[in-house]
Order: C-alpha cells, then structure tokens, then sequence
C-alpha cells in the first residue's frame, strides 16, 4: 500500500467510528424501547427531528450554543415521551383488537403527526446552526511536521462522538447501579416475574418510553452541528435506529453499540470502496443478512462466546 | 329572507360587472403557476415580478392605453392541475395567449394543450430540453435550455482554467444524474480526462470516503450538481480535508442560492457556478428590478423571476405590434420578437432542433468575500475572476 491508500483507509475509518457512535446512540433509546415495550418505536427519528428543532430553535433565537442544549432537549423529549406513553401508548396496550401489535402502527401515526406540526410551526424550509467551528479540524501534520500523509480530525464530529460516548455510559450506570435502572431491566427480561417481585411495571414503561425519547433527543442535538434539518427527516433515521436494534439484538443495549459501530464503519468502508451510493444497498443487505445468520443479533455471538 | 336576496343579487352583479365594463379598457391575463407545495417559493416569486411589472406598465400608458390585469392560478406544480386550469383558460376564458407555469413537467402539460388548441405559450423557467423540440408551432420559450446551462462553465474552463483532468461527484436522481452526463460529454470536447464519477443520495451525512477518494485522485477541476444542502456539506468536509484542487465548481441548483452562502460560510469562499441571471447584469432595468424587488420583499430574485418580470414587457411589445387580441395575430408578433429586456435580449429563433427558443449568454458566478459575484463572459462581468485559488492552508 503507498501512503496515499493508507491515507484514503485510515481517514474512512476514522469517519466510520464517529458515524458508528452517533449511530449508536440513535440506537441505544430504540432498542431500550424495544426491550421493555416490546414494540418497535417507528416515530423514533421523528422524535430525534423534535429535538433537533429545539436545538435550532434555541439556537436561532437565544444563540444557545447546540451541545448546551443538549440540556433542555433532552429532558423535554423526556417529558414528551412521557406523555405519549400515558395518554397514547397505555391505552391502546389494553384495547382488544384485529391486529396484536397496533401500538406499532399507533407510532406511525405520532410521528406523522409529529413532523407535519413540524412542518407548520417550522414551514418545510431547510435549517442548520451554522456554528463557529462547524470546519475547525486538528490536522495530523501540525502535532507532526514530517507525517507522510495527512489526516484530519474533525472538531464538531469529536465533541458529538465525545457526548455520544459519554451519554452512553451515563445510561449504563444508570441501567447497571441504579434500584430504577435494574427494575427497568427486569421488566425487560420478564414482565411477569417483575410484577411479582413488586416492580411498577407500567411505571417502568412510561420512564423507558421518556428514557428512550431524551436518549434520541439528545442525539438529533448531537446532529445538528454537523448536519441540517427538515420535517420530514425523520424516517431515515428510524430506518438507520431499526437496522441497528436487528442487528445489535432486540433489546440489548451492548448489541447497539456495537451494532452502530459496525453500521458506521461499514457504510464508509462501502462509500470508499464501493462508491458512496452503494452506502442505502449496504444497509439492507446487512439488515438481512442480520436476520438471517444471526438472528439473535451480535449479543446472542457474544453470549456463546462467554458460556459456550 | 329578502335582505339575503338583495345581497346575492349584489353578489352577483359585482362578480359580473368587471368582465362586462372593463373587459372593453383592459387586457385580461390569468397566470398558472405553482402558489402550494415545494415549488411554492418560486411561484410566489414570480407572481410578485409579474405584477411587479404590470404595476409599472399600467402605472405608464398601459399596452395600446388598455390597462394589464392580472390574475394567478394555482396549479401546485402538479401537471394534471395545470393542463386543466389552461384548458379552462383557453376553452372558457378564451385567452388567446398562456403565459406561465414553473416546472418542466407543467410547462410540458400546458405546451401541449397550447399547441392542440392554437394559443401560443410563452415558458418562463423550464429547462428542460424537450420542450421547444416538438415542433410544436405555437410554444416559445425564454429561458436557455439544460443542455446549454453549463456553457459558460466551459467556455470558462477553456479561456483561463486549462484543466487537464476533472472528478464529479452528484446526487443520484435525474437532476445529478443528467448534469454528471452532461459534464463527462463537455469533458470529451475539451479533452479533460475524467478520473472519477461518483455520486451519492442526496442527504447523507458523510461525505468524507468519497472526498479523500478525491483527495487521492488529485483532479485540477472538482465538479458537484448537488441541492443545497448537500453543496453546503460538501464544502464543508471539503474546507476540513483540505482537499485542494485548482477549482471548486458546481453545477448550479444547490450552489448558487443565497441558502449555500448562509449554510457553508467561509468554505464557500471562490466556488463557481453557471447561472443565468444575476442581479448585477448590464441588462436595462436588471438593476433598477432587482433593487425595487430587494426593496419589497427583502431578498435578491433569481433568474425565475427576472424572467417573468421581463415576460410582462415581452408581451407588451407582441400586443403592441398584434394590434389584434386573437391567437393568430399574437403567434405573428411574438415570433418577431426582438426586444431588449431586464432578463436579456429577446429572440425566438429556430436553431440546433429547438422551435421558438430564445439563446441567451450563460453566466458564471463565483463566490467572493460571501457575496455572489458575475465573472465571466467577461462582458457581464461584475467583478474580475479570482484565479489560482489560494489553498486551504493558506486561507488561514
């Protein structure tokens, strides 16, 4: 390899793992969803747009820098979420119907709902917060002068990644140490047994749903500096959230992890490699691909590591 | 009971009265155009220059002292709607001319209800190709078609850039798509070697893979068709990789409206791109318009605009010479049009396939201290072209 192809590797690579963290935040509040509700939450990317426009809005209005707002986002999408679980999602929970799994299509339709109030508040324009250091960048070559290749770091895509890290283990500390976070966990793995063993079961689903809502909240704040923002932008990112969840397990918040990670270095290794309108084919051929050899998600390889 | 009857009877005498009193003194002319959905932004824009020069037209002597009035009809930029808003116009209205529309797919609906019914329609803003090589009679159009929107981009490249090689990057829809090919062809005839073309759908979030591809290549000329906000990140990542190649250049659409300038700041900075109408041309009137439009509505118009600001005039001139307000008469004068507008010299020739089109010189603008800046022909110029760029480095 000459030192422009390890250039080309490593600079995609690079891109790949901060494209994996955010991704793997993004997945994270969906398969917590996922895990306690047993449904898939199909207005997550709509409730990532919300966040996003909170971000913009105190931007635009109040100058609040996007990462500050983090901070007001992310307990406002908690309280949203709260409020759908209560007054939408619980109802239909207990409603007999046709189909078993209607709380499904019931996000369907918030997140429709969601982005068309977007689009009247908000009009269908294009926004962005056109930060200060959206282009700043530490380069490889002004730590070290002789370096024979150049690669370049970028500031906002650390901050984000920086954040990403951080939230995610704020939320397994909260998961693993917490009485809340271990009954959130038990109603996961049963919801029966946790009844029993005196959880508040329809407590704990409400707290989830918030859980995961401030969870993607925070993450549309981490995308603002670094990307831009429409009603309608939502669906393509519930599509990313949901590949990730299949492929990380359903529920587990390791799997995401790594399932966003992997997501991330394989779309770029596909845009250098492959070409960059390959990256949408690469998505779906892994989700099945998921779904077929690994049905239980990256988890279940790493169960039978550890027992098997 | 008999109050409500006297009001109808009001009603309808107010509705009636307009067409019957008036319709002797003044020219009746109903514009379809897009007022909903996406391309509302450029409808509206349209429908104030329209009026904008009506307003002035009428504030002189009128056309033959007949007062211009203008109405707008929504046709939502869907073809259907506006196949059927000038099939009433035309059928009902007897409108003997169609002045109109904004979208290829609109013009194309109403080109062909046009030419059946033997009403001339003049197009302001479609660029799509097909539409004046029908050899439909009866269609004419003003602005420069897609296959020549790139001319001033070559001719640029020939007289001062030189490039050896060239990368193009674009989005994957038929926009990007048929810009890309429309470059590879230019590439040919100027023999630039083409070292990479690849293209991505349009909202991704990374775009540093293909950029360090790029990079990599070393092309002199980095061309991008791309919409707004893809343009915006593109420069960008680009500014962050530092990625330097003689010329940055788009291809229109997403780099040259102000929303770029707002969204990639300083990476902006010495990007060209064609267009076809600026604000800054030596056009009579193009900056007296452009001025009075900034005035009222706070921004520059674009060339959609400047268009049917200046259609206005151009129909003017052709009632003016017709004498007559019937089809036949109209369909004379219009395509013996020959009038200096705001948008450009008028002329409706048939040339290179194309029925009744105008050729107009296509503009490069490049971007200078964040503002957009004409530079070439040389004759439009508004400032001189800023070329060799300076390198990333050194812009600090």
């Amino acid at each position: 390899m000459t030192s422009v192809q390890i250039e080309v590797l490593l600079q995609t690579v690079i891109s790949g793992i901060f494209l994996g963290g955010l991704y793997a935040l993004l997945g994270i509040g969906m398969t917590l969803i996922m895990g306690v509700m047993k449904i898939i939450n199909l207005a997550h990317g709509e409730l990532m747009m919300v966040g996003m426009y909170i971000a913009y809005a105190l931007f635009s209005f109040f100058h609040i820098d996007p990462y500050l707002s983090i901070f007001i986002a992310a307990p406002a999408l908690f309280l949203l979420g709260v409020m759908l679980q209560k007054f939408l999602i619980n109802p239909v929970l207990t409603v007999e119907s046709i189909l078993p799994e209607n709380q499904v299509i019931l996000t369907v339709g918030i997140g429709m709902v969601l982005s068309n109030l977007a689009t009247i508040f908000f009009t269908s324009d294009y926004r962005s917060t056109p930060v200060e250091y959206a282009t700043k960048a530490w380069y490889i070559s002004d730590f070290w002068k002789g370096s024979p290749i150049e690669l370049s770091i970028s500031f906002a895509w650390s901050v984000s990644f920086f954040f990403a890290v951080l939230i995610t283990a704020l939320l397994w500390f909260f998961l693993a140490k917490t009485d809340m976070g271990k009954s959130i966990r038990a109603t996961a793995q049963d919801t029966d047994a946790a009844l029993l063993m005196g959880v508040n079961v329809k407590k704990m689903r409400i707290i989830t749903f918030g859980l995961g809502a401030a969870l993607v909240g925070a993450a549309g704040c981490l995308f603002i500096p670094i990307y831009y923002l429409y009603p309608d932008l939502g669906g393509q990112f519930t599509l990313i959230a949901f590949v990730i969840t299949i492929l990380g397990g359903l529920g587990s918040t390791v799997g995401a992890i790594v399932g966003g990670l992997i997501l991330g270095l394989f779309e770029s290794l596909t845009a250098t490699y492959i070409g960059m309108g390959w990256a949408p084919i690469g998505r779906f051929v892994i989700f099945i691909a998921a779904l077929i050899f690994i049905p239980g998600g990256i988890v279940s390889l790493l169960k039978k590591q550890r027992f098997g | 009971m008999k109050r409500l009857s006297l009001g109808a009877a009001f009603l309808f005498l107010f509705t009636l009265v307009p067409f019957s009193i008036f319709a002797a003194d003044s020219y009746n002319l109903a514009i379809p155009l897009p007022l909903t959905g996406q391309q509302a932004k450029f409808g509206e824009m349209m429908k104030r220059s329209y009026q904008m020069a009506a307003d002035e037209i009428n504030a002189k002597d009128g056309i033959n002292k007949k007062k211009l009035v203008l109405s707008f009809e929504d046709s939502g930029a869907k073809p259907e709607t506006a196949r059927s808003i000038v099939e009433k116009l035309i059928d009902v209205k007897k409108q003997p001319i169609i002045v109109g529309e904004y979208t290829s797919a609109c013009a194309k609906a109403v080109a062909a209800v046009a030419e059946e019914r033997k009403t001339p329609y003049l197009v302001i803003a479609s660029a799509d190709d097909a539409i004046t090589r029908q050899n439909y009679k009866y269609v004419f159009r003003q602005n420069a078609v897609n296959a020549h929107y790139g001319d001033g981009v070559i001719d640029f490249f020939k007289q001062v850039v030189k490039p050896k090689t060239v990368a193009i990057l674009y989005e994957s829809s038929a926009f990007g798509t048929s810009g890309a090919d429309a470059m590879v062809k230019d590439a040919e005839r100027l023999g630039m070697k083409v070292l990479l073309k690849e293209k991505y759908e349009s909202g991704s979030i990374d775009f540093r893979p293909i950029l360090s591809k790029v990079k990599a290549a070393q092309p002199d000329v980095l061309y991008m068709v791309s919409y707004v906000m893809d343009a915006s990140l593109l420069m960008k990542q680009i500014k962050e990789l530092r990625i330097d190649v003689k010329l940055f250049t788009g291809g229109a659409a997403g780099f040259a409206i102000p929303e770029f300038l707002d969204n990639a700041k300083d990476a902006a900075e010495y990007v060209i791109t064609a267009t076809l109408w600026t604000p800054q041309m030596k056009y009579p009137g193009a900056k007296e318009y452009a001025e009075k439009y900034k005035a009222a509505y706070k921004d520059y118009p674009s060339y959609h605009g400047a268009s049917a600001y200046s259609a206005m005039y151009v129909l003017k001139d052709t009632l003016e010479r017709a004498k007559d307000f019937t089809p036949e008469k109209i369909l004379g004068a219009l395509k013996a049009t020959n009038l200096k507008t705001a948008f450009g010299p008028i002329k409706f020739e048939n040339k290179e396939g194309y029925q009744n089109q105008n050729f107009m010189d296509t503009l490069v603008i490049q971007i200078q201290k964040g503002v957009f800046e004409t530079i070439w022909p040389q004759q439009h110029a508004s400032k001189k072209y800023i070329y060799p760029i300076p390198t990333w480095r050194e812009r600090r």
